[in-house]
This record gives structure tokens, sequence and C-alpha cells, in this order.
């Protein structure tokens, strides 16, 4: 009997052992990606949070709000297509990833603004550090390395052109207003452990 | 101030919080994409959380305590309209009336911000963000399915010519408008309704939907009074099947 897997990375296999047609490799048959960065408080930096699944990055800054800011604090959010993120070589922290990144070609193109971000220790995210004015990805980071990294040892470098982000607006500041007074979806603030000790002590006194 | 038509409007906003929070909530772990299913969830919470800070100004009012106007009155007590009880269907039906719902209560929101009852200024002025997110997603989502494909418009279409009717409903006057609106505690359905046609109209422009000719909707009326569909009474049953249990746990 064959079962068909509910994985779509399963179902994009070719099939065993027969003869057939070589054809592309099966489209994405899901939506495309976009990456969540998250400022909780004002004057903190932003970080990366995770990512969504959405048809277009409008779309993506929609179900980004409550997929990652739904408990705690947050008063801004934005959201980039993944495919906009530029990424340097990893280390493992026995080397800086700046000193993976070459100098760039002279270049003659307009420069334009990008964001950086660094990712600091493994399993961690990458925060964003600052902004570099640059005619490609290589360069903004190539420029990032004498503005951001002095003393640090960088596991991994994005950049990202600061017009592909799509930014909180002023207007949208309020979206969370009350996310402080949203206990309730904050698992601790049932103080099950509390109730359940309670419940307990009460059984055993009653026995 | 007037009190009776102060609790009349006060009940008439809870319930339909309420009553559309609940019916929302039924959408969790069914939504069409994991992060619409959060999103939506997330909604339908934000609606109760509104409606119980609604039953707590009138538990200073004097009415009973939140939880038991909640969850102890029968279907005929309750002042929803008609168009928050209606079963989810699918889910073009559920993000139409999510949009026509919506809109409409970040208008009512957005007047109530000058009412003349501190209370409910208060708690406009606080929740507007919540309702501003409110809007964003509905207005995104038909945007976005309302121009996609043959088979998204065709749906929210029908969706839309199905509840136009029931959505003209949520502005059946009150028998206390003109005190309300003297008072300066609310400036009337009828001033609500000339503010929602255009935002709806807005919206939908920048669509490939059609909206139907506003003078041949006949609204559906009667929830303000207590006159509901069949739907609301099985939808209260299940909402307090577990209160009822024993209302006088503490959760």
């Amino acid at each position: 009997m064959s079962v068909k897997s509910l994985d779509p990375r399963v179902n994009r296999l070719p099939g065993y052992g027969a003869s057939a047609e070589i054809k592309p490799k099966a489209a994405l048959d899901q939506l495309g990606t976009f990456e969540v960065f998250v400022q909780a408080k004002e004057g903190k930096p932003f970080q990366h949070e995770g990512i969504v699944h959405a048809s277009d990055i409008e779309l993506a800054f929609v179900m980004a709000k409550e997929a990652f800011t739904r408990r705690f604090q947050c008063v801004s959010l934005y959201t980039v297509d993944t495919r906009d993120v530029y990424v340097s070589p990893l280390t493992d922290g026995n080397q800086s990833a700046y000193t993976l990144v070459q100098q760039p070609a002279p270049q003659t193109t307009e420069k334009e603004k990008f964001e950086i971000y660094h990712l600091l220790k493994r399993g961690k995210q990458h925060v964003h550090v600052g902004s570099v004015e640059a005619s490609s990805p290589q360069e903004a980071m190539y420029l990032s390395k004498e503005k951001f990294s002095a003393g640090k040892v960088v596991f991994n470098i994005w950049a990202i052109r600061t017009k592909a982000i799509r930014f909180t607006r002023d207007e949208d500041k309020d979206l969370w207003l009350t996310l402080p007074e949203k206990k309730y979806r904050d698992a601790a603030d049932y103080k099950a452990g509390n109730k359940l000790s309670e419940f307990l002590a009460k059984t055993k006194s009653n026995s | 101030m007037n009190t009776p038509a102060l609790k009349e409007l006060l009940y008439k906003i809870a319930d339909d919080q309420l009553i559309y929070g609940h019916r929302n909530s039924e959408w969790t772990g069914f939504g069409p994409l994991l992060e619409e299913d959060i999103a939506f969830s997330s909604m339908a919470q934000d609606k109760v959380g509104q409606s119980y800070a609604l039953y707590q100004i009138l538990n200073q009012l004097g009415e009973q305590e939140p939880d038991t106007v909640a969850f102890m009155r029968n279907a005929n007590q309750f002042h929803n309209c008609v168009l928050v009880e209606l079963p989810n269907g699918e889910y073009d039906f559920s993000l139409i009336r999510h949009f026509l719902y919506d809109t409409a209560l970040a208008i009512r929101f957005t007047m109530l911000v000058n009412s003349s009852y501190q209370p409910l200024a208060e708690l406009a002025g606080k929740i507007k963000g919540e309702l501003r997110y409110h809007t964003l997603h509905a207005n995104t989502w038909i945007k976005k399915l309302g121009t996609a494909t043959e088979e998204s418009i065709n749906r929210l279409q029908r969706s839309l010519d199905m509840a136009m009717p029931y959505a003209l409903g949520m502005f059946e006057p009150s028998p206390f408008e003109r005190e309300l609106i003297n008072e300066g505690i609310f400036e009337g359905e009828e001033k609500l309704k000339l503010q929602w046609m255009p935002k709806v109209e807005e919206v939908i422009a920048g669509t490939n939907l059609q909206l139907p000719d506003w003078k041949i909707i006949k609204p559906v009326m009667g929830g303000r009074s207590g006159q509901h569909s069949e739907h609301l009474q099985p939808l209260l049953d299940e909402m307090s099947e577990v209160f009822k249990i024993d209302p006088s746990a503490e959760w």
C-alpha cells in the first residue's frame, strides 16, 4: 500500500524506479516567505523573530503582527521578502564573518541605503546594528565592517535594501497599545502551579 | 445622564462584540493558513475582551456581573444584530462579515471618543489600536481576494450580496436615538450608517466586486429588540455550557 505524504517536500520528490518524462522540479505549492523583525521597546534595536507565509508584503505585515507580537511588548515591526535578505558566509565563532567578505570591485551604480544585521551567537537572532549607503549588498557589508564590527566576533551578517522593507507607519503605531494588558495570553499569568497546589492541599485535608 | 438610553447602547455594542467574538473563535484550528488562524483567533479574543469591558461598565450602572450577563441570558434577551450570529459558513462569508462589521465598529468607536459619557469615551480611546488592526486585516484581505482569481471574486461577491441586508441591520434605530444624540452620548445610528457606506464603497472600489444598490436592500432588523434567527440559541448553549456546570468556579 502506498501512503500519500502530507509533507510538501516529500510530494515534490520524483517517483521511485519508474521511467518517466524528464521535467522541471514541481513548483512550490505554498505561499512565499517574508522575514519579520520586531522592536520590543522604544530605543531597542529591531530583532529578527521568524518568518510568515504570505502572498505579498502587505499581507505579510498583517500576519506578522499576530504571529509574532501577540504577547508581551512591542512598539514596531517590519517585514521583508526573504529573497531581499542578503546573507554573508557563516562562521562558527573562530573568526568574524567580516573577514570572509571580499572587497567589491569599484562600482559606478548609484548608492542606496542598506540596513545591516549581526548574528553574535549561534542559535540567537539577527539584530539590527545600523545602516550604510552602498552600491551593492556586498559593498554594504564591506563598509559595515569598520562602522559596526569593532571588537565583535560576528557569526553572520545580513544586508537588506531599506526600500524593500514594509515598515510600521506612524498611524499604525497604536496597534500595540493594549498589548501589555493582555496577560491572559501569557501562560504564567494563570498561575496553574499555585492553583494545583491549593487544590491538592484541599483534597488532602478533606480525605 | 439618561441611564436607560445609555444601558441600551452599551448592551447593544457589548452583545454584538460577545456574539461576534464567540462566532469567530469557531475558526480557531480551522483557519485557511496557520498565520491567518492565529490572527483571526486573536481578533476574536479582542472582541470578547471588549465586550467584557462594556459589561463591566454596565455592572457599575447596576446590571449583573459580566459572567452572569454573558452566560445566563436567553436568546431573546440579547441585543446583538442578526449579522453577528449567522453561522460562519465558508471563509469568504466570514471575511465579508468581518469587513462590513469591523468597518462599522471602528467608526462607532471613533464617534464614541467624543461621548459625554466618560467611561465609554475612555474605552473608545483605549481600544482604537485594536480596532485599527481589525480593519487593516479586513481591508487587506478584501483588496487581495477581491482582485485575485475568478473563484475568489465570485465567492466574495456571493457573500457580499448575502450579507448586505444583515449588515444594514446593524444600524437598526434605538428607541432612545433622540436622547442619546441630545445628551451627547452617541451621535446616532443614522449618522454612523452615513459614514459607514462611503467607507465600504471606498474599499470595494479597489476590487472587482460590485456593491448592491443601497436603495433596494431590505435591512434585516429585530436583533436589537431580541428577535433573532434560529442560530443564536445554539451558540449561547454551547458558549455557556462549561460555565453552567459550576457558575461559582474560579478560573
